[in-house]
């Protein structure tokens, strides 16, 4: 099988990060900003993963679980949250989500 | 009686290592004899002052209310008691130093620093020498027998309390005075008892004039006590003192230099007398231990308080001081040179020790009043009659002898503060003497001859016969008081009157008054059967032999002369008031009223009084007889007792005086004693045969004929009239212009610069609250101005938040290679 | 080099973390037991405490263990001085909020036991952040610190603005981790390890490679921008944590609408945890020994100019935004934004009295930051109100309370004799020791900003003492919030006087990596 050439993995998770970026920035609905940030971790994990292949260090192998791990803990607080939030204001709009300002 | 003292001088030395006297002759046995003062320190001294003190304090304090509760026997019995305690304590510090060898004379009890200040300590150190020892045992006992005598007098009054408080308030002053070792507790003392003298002459308050006369005694006193503090405080600077301390001394400035070979301080002739210059004073002698004395000289080694060895091995310290005993050391003991460096120096080209004399005798002028100074003491007669005997007699008067004789070693280095005292002592005693002629208050009459009186013990201690001042003073406090009691016991028995034309034959009512009153008469005119003989022939005497003592050898003749002269008029005004006052028919009538308050008084005869106040007059007469032997001559080569007893406190003076003495012989001697006697005869006779039971009508004659020459001398001269007239007129002027200038000058500039300040600060107000409020304003406002600003940044909405963290991290980014 | 120990042996150094963690769980199953206990928030409270004492005396005998810092779990941590220092100020921190929060109506009774089992899992999460060595170990901790925060943060459930306020802080805090690993991957790349130990070495060794002459400049230049932006990239999510600018937005949000028990433990233990990392990271990590007891940066990398660029901005963007706040614990957020910017100075100095300024100014800043909540939360515990209206005459309804808040607003200004003063003194003193001008520009940004603080802390007081109150009722103070302010307000007077010992303490902590 023939090896992706580093700089390929790196842009593609570069491109990644800065689709989750934007993404998380722009998107209104609570939970679509999750997922963007899931992005941005997968885009981490590519990183690392890439690095890995090319240092020909298995750390970088160790650090994508660690992510993951990280990632799906997160997802799990966040949905419980946005639930609550939805909850109490019945709606999971972030631009409406300005009670506490300036 | 010049024999005897070089008869003496032979026996002391012989008594303190004769080895050296026959070596090194006269002037080293003088020196041998005149170490360090001995001295034994002892823990009871306190206690006589003590007493008096709590005495007075318990009276002030609750004696309203004691005497209210338990009646007027609790305060006076405590205020006797504490007399009598400390007559007792006395006495028994008077067997102590009789026990002390004779030239160990004096007990210190050292309490503690009251404060130091530079070169000025004052300490509360009570000594007793030999003369404060006489004084104290005066006081105590003489004002415990008035305190007894004043329990009757003072029976109708109801202020019992507050008097027995004054007056134990004053014996604590007095014993103050005489007890204090240093110039601080003497003055404590002295105003003290000026202070009392004030409350108790005003004693009866409510009579304006009474006040008026308390305030007359305390303001003169102050004029008196302002020469003595500039008298001391030459005396400090002289003798080196500052009231900093010097941190380098050039050894040509130091007062160590004193005792140089450079004889850069020469023993001066003071211009206009013709002082001869005492052998011991030259600056030949060396010190004892010159290596010391320039090692003080340098800045390095120079520390106050520092003490010279002597060659007799005492130890002298030597620098300003205001103890007496450091005093007399560095003045006594030679190899010190302060006679020298005293002697030797001016003041503004006046001689320092004739002015520092003449200074502390002005002090001595209004305490004891001599001319000009005199005037409070016969208004001070306003007082009670104890007082009157107590204060204006006994004690508080001869305050200013006391200072003279306790700085004999001073006074007697200079001839021309000597004369000053002398003459003043003399034209005083003439003066009032001829006032007291034609007095008819009794009290008046005795109040001149007290001047009168004092003004010999001047001339005494005035010619350098300190001991005769002395003995003069304890002679006169004896028959003075005696005379004042019998007069007020007279005074009480005539039902306050105090007029002598109003009395006349109390011979037969008052008999005890009457003998005592006799024989003090006979004291104070001087016959030979009393005391007064012997004390006032002593003075004349050494007057007469005065010689170089003052500034022209014939002085003292001449002062012989006025004080014989006085002493005729004292006889004379003395037998008149007896005269008058007991013989005769009885002239008064009903009483006029003298005291301030009015109380019912029986009959109109007079009556003896009360046994308290005659044995107090017996005892005093008895005391007359019994000091004759203190004075008294004894065979050839023994003095009387009493100089005897002074020696030690003298000897500084002594060799010096005897010096200067003109040296009359024996002879002369007896024939001026002869002449005392006549001269009391005479005035005796005269008086005798002018108001002997008031028959004779040459008084009266006499006054119709020379009317104005009488008012003049009855009325004082005129004196109290001329000083208001001149010093108090200045006075008031004065004060009034310093008003003037006050009101207008000095309050204008205050309310000018007053204005300015308002002035300046309404500009500073005005700078204040518009530019620098405005400035600071304005920084807040933009301060807070910003502050909005960036809470409008945080709009709450999480996109935005979110949109500045990545920009922000892009800037970081940006920033670090910028930073590069 | 700093010795390193397996898996298994690393177990004997572990102890608190591991009583901790077991504690955590203890108090979820203790939580039931004491169901229905009228008491059960006293039990729950000694539960925790006890766990929490079990932890720091287990502290005190690992640090005992090993005199010299040693690594564990073959590198991931590290047992040092500054690790230890932190631990006994993530216990502290952690107790205290536990103490907060019992009498606190904020926090249910039921859910007490949550709360504090909560609580315990973020104290562990701060103790592997500042003992971390491993980028890896720094995620996992800051993770655990984040996620449990998030939780808390959204504990009040049908709050609005408490649940608002965790999904900001949730949705921020993503973000953050996200760009934080994401620079973390990259560093991985660059160093090729995610070990933090000897860093600089080979942060050196890139740049030096990059600088060699057979370089292309390109090649060059891009490698630099990759290094400087996975570092900032990293910082940012350290940043976050420590809430400075410009990843402080979340702060103001996220402290307003927590439950104010949290608040306060938030405003003071993750933040002194982050600092940690920080200075571990920045002063341990990315720096050589520069003599003294100075250290310059790595090539590249300058981070004590940006830093203090960013301190700077903090401490304005902090303070000047408190000035108008009417909230208090929005203003006490922006306050602690403030101090983060203070602290950040004594990082900026990268020095050793920079660093030990730093631990000094946490332990100070926990006494008064947590006084100063604590006390919002009397006045707010029955009021229910965080408004400035509610404070006016507090002295006269809560005067013991009034007194001590106005001494830990004075000490959060920086007024002596208290010990705020201290702290503030000694991050001047570590900056201008430094010498430079950027430093003493920093050090006079940082002292007017000390005193525009007084505005806004002084109004406080203010309110406090000088208007009248809107009601005369006095506010109920429960005994033990009286016993902790008058502890926290003793322990604030007497080191600003007695600070010497407390000084010591944090210059021997600094001994990060087996040097200091």
């Amino acid at each position: 099988m023939l090896p992706v050439p580093l700089p390929h993995t790196l842009a593609l998770a570069a491109v990644l990060f800065c689709l989750g970026m934007v993404g998380v920035m722009v998107r209104r609905n609570a939970l679509v900003v999750f997922m963007c940030v899931e992005l941005m971790l997968n885009a981490a994990n590519l990183t690392f993963l890439a690095f890995a292949q090319a240092h020909g260090d298995t750390t970088g192998h160790v650090s994508a679980f660690f992510v993951i791990a990280v990632a799906a803990a997160e997802a799990s607080v966040g949905l419980a949250i946005v639930i609550a939030v939805f909850r109490s204001r019945g709606t999971v709009n972030l631009e409406e989500l300005k009670t506490m300002k300036h | 009686m010049d024999l005897l003292c070089h008869v003496r001088d032979f026996v002391l030395a012989a008594a303190e290592g004769a080895g050296e006297a026959a070596k090194h002759g006269e002037g080293a046995a003088r020196e041998a004899a005149l170490g360090v003062q001995a001295f034994k320190r002892v823990g009871y001294l306190w206690l006589i002052p003590f007493f008096p003190m709590v005495g007075a304090i318990v009276n002030a304090v609750v004696g309203a209310r004691l005497q209210k509760r338990f009646g007027k026997s609790v305060v006076t019995n405590l205020a006797i008691g504490a007399m009598a305690a400390a007559f007792v304590t006395a006495a028994v510090a008077f067997v102590d130093l009789v026990g002390q060898p004779e030239h160990e004379r004096l007990l210190v009890n050292h309490l503690w620093n009251m404060f130091t200040a530079g070169d000025v300590q004052a300490n509360l150190t009570f000594a007793l020498d030999p003369l404060s020892m006489m004084m104290v045992l005066i006081i105590t006992f003489i004002g415990a027998l008035i305190h007894v005598y004043s329990v009757g007098y003072m029976a109708e009054d109801p202020d019992t309390w507050r008097f027995f408080a004054y007056l134990n308030l004053f014996v604590f002053s007095m014993l103050l005075l005489v007890m204090g070792d240093n110039f601080v507790l003497m003055f404590f003392g002295w105003e003290g008892v000026g202070l009392c003298s004030y409350l108790l002459i005003g004693f009866w308050y409510k009579d304006i004039d009474k006040a008026k006369a308390a305030v007359k005694a305390f303001v003169t006193n102050r004029i008196g006590d302002f020469g003595f503090v500039l008298g001391l405080f030459l005396l400090f600077w002289a003798l080196g003192g500052q009231w900093e301390k010097r941190s380098v001394i050039p050894p040509h400035e130091s007062r160590w230099a004193l005792a140089d070979p450079a004889h850069l301080y020469e023993a001066r002739a003071e211009a206009g007398t013709t002082y001869v210059a005492d052998p011991t004073l030259s600056p030949q002698t060396p010190p004892a231990t010159y290596a010391e004395v320039e090692k003080l000289a340098t800045p390095e080694g120079w520390r106050p308080g520092a003490s010279i060895a002597t060659r007799d091995g005492g130890k002298v310290r030597v620098g300003p001081t205001l103890s007496f005993r450091e005093l007399r050391d560095q003045i006594a003991v030679e190899s010190t040179g302060v006679k020298n460096r005293l002697t030797g120096l001016t003041f503004f080209g006046m001689p320092l020790l004739a002015l520092v004399g003449i200074l502390l005798f002005v002090g001595a002028t209004a305490k004891s009043a001599q001319i000009p100074l005199y005037v409070w003491l016969p208004d001070a007669m306003a007082g009670p009659t104890p007082v009157s005997a107590l204060i204006h007699a006994a004690t508080m008067v001869t305050a200013g002898v006391y200072m003279v004789a306790r700085l004999n070693f001073l006074f007697a280095l200079s001839t021309t503060a000597m004369t000053v005292i002398a003459c003043t002592g003399a034209a005083t005693a003439l003066f009032a003497a001829s006032i007291g002629f034609v007095q008819n208050d009794i009290k008046k009459v005795l109040a001149y001859s007290t001047v009168s009186q004092l003004g010999f013990m001047f001339i005494g201690v005035g010619v350098g016969a300190y001991w005769a001042g002395t003995y003069h003073l304890l002679t006169h406090a004896f028959f003075k008081a005696c005379l004042f009691l019998g007069s007020g016991s007279v005074i009480l028995g005539c039902h306050h009157e105090q007029d002598m034309r109003k009395m006349g034959g109390l011979k037969k009512y008052m008999p005890l008054t009457e003998k005592t009153y006799l024989y003090a008469c006979i004291a104070i005119s001087g016959f030979p059967l009393a005391n007064g003989f012997f004390s006032k022939d002593e003075i004349l005497w050494k007057a007469f032999d005065a010689g170089n003592n003052l500034a022209d050898p014939a002085l003292g003749k001449v002062i012989w002369l006025v004080g014989w002269v006085t002493a005729l008029g004292t006889a004379f005004y003395m037998w008149r008031s007896y005269y008058l006052t007991f013989t005769g028919e009885y002239r008064g009538g009903h009483g006029a009223h003298e005291s301030g308050d009015a109380h019912g008084h029986h009959g109109g005869l007079p009556h003896e009084s009360p046994r308290s106040m005659t044995w107090v007059l017996a005892a005093l007469a008895v005391g007359c007889f019994l000091t004759i032997f203190l004075g008294l001559w004894g065979p050839a080569g023994v003095e009387p007792v009493l100089e005897r007893w002074l020696e030690p406190v003298l000897a500084p003076s002594h060799a010096l005086v005897a010096a200067r003495g003109a040296h009359e012989g024996p002879l002369a001697e007896w024939l001026l004693m002869a002449a005392s006697v006549a001269v009391a005869f005479g005035g005796w006779a005269a008086a005798r045969a002018l108001y002997k039971d008031a028959k004779s009508t040459v008084p009266a004659t006499l006054a119709a004929k020379y009317p104005r020459l009488h008012r003049w001398v009855l009325d004082k001269y005129y004196v109290d009239e001329a000083y208001r007239k001149t010093v108090l007129a200045a006075i008031w002027a004065g004060a009034k212009a310093c008003d003037l200038f006050d009101r207008v000058v000095v309050d204008g500039a205050v309310n000018a610069a007053a204005a300015v300040g308002r002035f300046v600060c309404d500009v500073d107000g005005a700078i204040d609250k518009y530019l620098v409020d405005g400035a600071v304003n304005f920084v807040a406002d933009g301060a807070l101005g910003f502050g909005r600003a960036l809470r409008r940044v945080q709009t709450g909405r999480l996109e935005h938040y979110l949109y500045a963290a990545v920009a922000g991290a892009l800037a970081v980014v940006l920033l670090t290679f910028l930073v590069q | 080099m700093l010795p390193v120990l397996n898996n298994a042996d690393s177990l004997a150094y572990f102890w608190p973390e591991m009583i901790l963690t077991a504690g955590a769980m203890g108090v979820f199953l203790f939580d039931l037991a004491v169901a229905k206990s009228p008491r059960r928030i006293l039990w729950l409270t000694v539960a925790s405490l006890g766990v929490l004492a079990a932890a720091a005396l287990a502290t005190s005998h690992v640090a005992g263990l090993s005199p010299t810092p040693i690594g564990l779990f073959n590198g991931l941590l590290v047992l040092d001085p500054w690790a230890v220092f932190f631990k006994y100020l993530s216990w502290a921190v952690t107790a205290l909020a536990i103490l907060i929060a019992g009498p606190s109506l904020e926090v249910a009774s039921e859910r007490m036991g949550e709360y504090c089992a909560l609580l315990l899992a973020v104290a562990v999460g701060m103790s592997l952040m500042a003992s971390s060595t491993d980028m890896l170990m720094m995620v996992i901790g800051v993770e655990l610190v984040s996620m449990v925060s998030y939780a808390l943060a959204g504990f009040k459930k049908h709050d609005r603005k408490s649940s608002e306020a965790a999904l900001k802080y949730v949705v921020y805090g993503g973000v953050a981790s996200g760009m934080m690993l994401f620079g973390m991957s990259y560093l991985y790349g660059l160093l090729g390890t995610t070990n933090l130990v000897g860093t600089a070495a080979r942060m050196n060794a890139q740049a030096a490679m990059l600088a060699q002459a057979g370089v292309a400049a390109s090649v060059a230049g891009a490698g630099r921008v990759a290094m400087v932006v996975a570092v900032v990239l990293v910082l940012s999510g350290v940043g976050y944590k420590i809430a400075s600018v410009p990843w402080h937005m979340w702060c103001p949000d996220v402290y307003e609408g927590a439950p104010t028990p949290f608040t306060a433990f938030l405003s003071v233990g993750p933040k002194a945890a982050g600092f940690a990392l920080a200075v571990r990271i920045l002063y341990g990590a990315m720096s050589v020994s520069g003599g003294a007891d100075l250290a310059t940066a790595v090539a590249d990398v300058p981070w004590p100019q940006v830093v203090g660029v960013i301190a700077g901005l903090t401490m304005t963007v902090g303070n000047f935004a408190a000035l108008n706040q009417t909230n208090l614990k929005r203003m006490l957020a922006y306050s602690s934004i403030a101090h983060a910017g203070y602290i950040l100075m004594g990082v900026a100095a990268a020095s050793e009295t920079g660093s030990q300024s730093v631990a000094l100014y946490l332990v100070v800043y926990l006494f008064m930051n947590l006084g100063a909540f604590l006390v919002v939360g009397i006045v707010g515990r029955l009021s229910g109100s965080e408004s400035i209206f509610e404070y006016r005459g507090l002295s006269a309804r809560a005067p013991f309370a009034a007194v001590a808040f106005a001494v830990f607003l004075f000490s959060l200004t920086g007024l002596p004799p208290l010990a705020g003063f201290v702290g503030k003194f000694h991050l001047f003193k570590a900056l201008v020791d430094r010498g430079g001008s950027w430093q003493i520009t920093l050090a006079i940004v940082g002292l007017l900003n000390s005193a525009v603080s007084l505005y806004y802390y002084a109004r406080i007081v203010k309110a406090m003492f000088l208007d009248k109150p809107h009601t005369e009722e006095r506010i109920a103070v429960p005994a033990s919030y009286n016993l902790l302010l008058g502890a926290l307000v003793g322990l604030v007077l007497v080191f600003g006087v007695y600070f010497d010992g407390l000084r010591q303490l944090a210059g021997s902590s600094v001994v990060l990596f087996g040097h200091s």
